[in-house]
């Protein structure tokens, strides 16, 4: 059978939220600009990076994404996450390790509602002509930098983004745990871009993946999308396979 | 109603002990035992990459060794992927001659481009290309066998004029067939008079809907060969076993294990966008397969060939219903059935199953012109 992940989600959890309650409604963020860089990343740690309730991608992969809103019911803000590309038994899934988001009402709803690993920084998402670029620095280190080089028009319907699995602490039958939580955003794409996928710098310490080297790049898209944050339907268990440690809300 | 076997080659983990060695051996004697039964072809699928999925990388020596060991069964390509970086065209073109030669004119091949990152980002193909380039092949690759010298400037690949030998024993040339994973790739099989190699597991109403496109449009087709190839073939998993119950508990293992590892791999279509790939193809239908709950209950998705021999006749009678020439089965995934248990669903389906369907259609073929003439099959 399949290649399960090996890493203790307890050794996972350096940025994972405590989601208080799981009743949370759905959210529609209008007009974000979103840049996602794909690329393949060295197997040697592949299984080290997920829990046992996940599968590594074959090939195994890395989505790095940059997301702009500027206004909308959160407000304006950035934010930049290191998803690993998965399978949640056979669905397509990604793991965040960790995301930078701007201070502001955001980060809290994003981190408290759908359990985004974030911490507070200044994540900087550039549009340019000949490309679009998320960067993120701590302190005076480039802890990441990733592009979309020479964007060319797609069509809105031919991007395809996958849910993410969200390591949270959740509190179930009296007893606080890691949770995987399913979040699986619907996209509703008014404009797309393809184009080359490049990353200049990545700190895989910061990211908390340690040793995720990027390896080899797939391709990079950039689009406007009204992003709808989906009612929290779905936990599992990070220990058990998917398919017998998923719990329906 | 015609039967063949197909192969993806799913080789379990751990990889030692010599498993390949004995997976690809445990084949070859089913496929000995299918020439004896009666079924028409056995199936190669070319994969490269697919971790335990598919070990199925060089058919060509597997089917060659196939028909060394047979006496009637006809060998396919399911398929010859036509991108440049898997195989060059002239390649393609010569290895499958030698193979027509050694069979004694047994090769049916099949032509397709490929579906996941997993193969095209590792042969270092680019995914917008690949359906020109299995265009370009398909119209060339004929011509190699049947003109005595070729010479070519396209897209794809360019050569000055040489012989491509060796040429098919079967003449003008093999039965030509595409893979079909996408919907409405069944459009493209019509429109070039080939067959349409149908590699995913739709229920009847979406298989009768796609043969009745094929055919109406086939009529008016040009051929990308020497002649017209008019079949539709689907694609089914077997278990057949005296109880009904045991079968499909048994079958479902089967089903639920390929859809499970199909799931795994990166269509193109996941990491990157492209109008060349609309639909993730055979790997989201198998991932419904493998949500289809395996092993519980007595029942057994539409269609499915598992259960006991009077189920699988309704079934199989529902499929020639709908226009299906011919059912190619998987009969192992991950070897999730010991051997003997898949040699005895064989041997079950070749005695008590395939009498009831004749087999009185021609083998392979029939004039564009005749074609054009003959009555709407499906209006």
């Amino acid at each position: 059978m399949p290649i399960n992940g090996n890493a203790d989600p307890a050794k996972l959890t350096q940025y994972a939220p405590t989601m208080a309650s799981l009743d949370t409604e759905a959210l529609t963020l209008p007009n974000v600009k979103v840049l996602t860089v794909i690329y393949e990343i060295d197997d040697a740690v592949m299984a080290d990076l997920i829990p046992p309730a996940l599968h590594p991608t074959i090939p195994p992969t890395i989505h790095v994404i940059g997301m702009k809103a500027e206004d909308g019911p959160l407000g304006a803000f950035t934010i930049a996450i290191v998803r690993v590309g998965c399978r949640a038994a056979v669905r397509p899934r990604g793991l965040p390790t960790r995301a930078v988001c701007t201070e502001g009402e955001a980060a809290s709803a994003l981190k408290e509602r759908w359990g985004f690993p974030i911490t507070i920084g200044e994540p900087m998402l550039r549009q340019r002509y000949d490309r679009q670029s998320i960067e993120v620095n701590d302190g005076n280190v480039t802890v990441l930098s990733a592009q979309l080089v020479d964007p060319v028009p797609i069509g809105n319907g031919d991007l395809l983004y996958t849910a993410g699995m969200h390591l949270a602490n959740i509190e179930r039958d009296g007893e606080t745990k890691p949770w995987l939580v399913q979040v699986d955003p619907e996209f509703e794409v008014s404009r797309a871009d393809r184009g080359q996928a490049q990353i200049d710098a990545f700190d895989s310490d910061f990211w908390d993946a340690p040793d995720l080297r990027p390896v080899y790049p797939i391709v990079a898209s950039y689009t406007t999308a009204n992003i709808t944050l989906p009612k929290i339907r779905y936990i599992c268990d990070p220990m058990q396979p998917a398919i017998s440690g998923t719990v329906a809300l | 109603m015609k039967f063949g076997i197909f192969y993806e080659i799913s080789v379990p983990r751990p990889w030692e002990n010599d498993i390949e060695h004995t997976v690809y051996h445990r084949c070859l004697e089913q496929v000995r035992l299918a020439d004896e039964l009666g079924f028409h072809s056995v199936w190669a699928v070319e994969h490269h990459f697919l971790e335990e999925y598919s070990h199925c990388s060089a058919p060509e020596l597997f089917l060659t060794a196939c028909a060394m060991q047979t006496k009637q069964i006809r060998v396919g390509h399911g398929i010859v992927v036509c991108v440049p970086q898997f195989n060059h065209p002239i390649r393609a073109a010569e290895r499958a001659a030698v193979l027509d030669i050694l069979s004694d004119g047994r090769l049916e091949f099949g032509t397709g481009r490929s579906a996941t990152w997993t193969e095209l980002g590792g042969m270092d193909a680019n995914p917008d290309e690949t359906k020109e380039t299995w265009d370009e092949y398909t119209r060339t690759i004929p011509q190699m066998w049947t003109n005595e010298r070729f010479g070519y400037e396209g897209r794809a690949f360019k050569m000055p004029t040489r012989a491509v030998l060796p040429k098919p024993y079967q003449k003008p040339h093999p039965p030509m067939w595409v893979a079909v994973s996408s919907p409405g790739t069944e459009v493209d099989a019509a429109e070039r008079g080939m067959g349409s190699l149908g590699l995913t597991f739709g229920g009847f109403a979406e298989q009768e809907e796609k043969v009745n496109r094929y055919r109406r449009i086939i009529r008016d087709c040009e051929p990308a060969g020497a002649f017209v190839n008019e079949r539709v073939a689907t694609v089914n998993f077997l278990y057949c076993h005296p109880d009904n119950e045991t079968g499909i508990k048994t079958g479902s293992r089967l089903t639920g294990s390929f859809g499970y590892l199909a799931a795994q791999l990166l269509p193109v279509r996941e990491v990157h966008p492209t109008r060349s790939y609309p639909n993730p193809g055979l790997l989201a239908a198998s991932r419904q397969q493998a949500e289809q709950t395996p092993g519980q209950g007595a029942s057994a998705p539409e269609g499915v060939c598992i259960g006991n021999p009077d189920r699988l006749i309704e079934e199989i009678k529902k499929w020639e219903a709908c226009g299906v020439d011919q059912i190619n089965f998987l009969l192992n995934a991950l070897e999730t059935i010991p051997q003997e248990q898949v040699l005895d669903s064989l041997r079950l389906f070749g005695e008590e199953v395939m009498p009831h369907f004749a087999d009185d259609k021609p083998a392979t073929t029939s004039g564009a012109r005749e074609l054009a003439a003959a009555p709407a099959a499906g209006d």
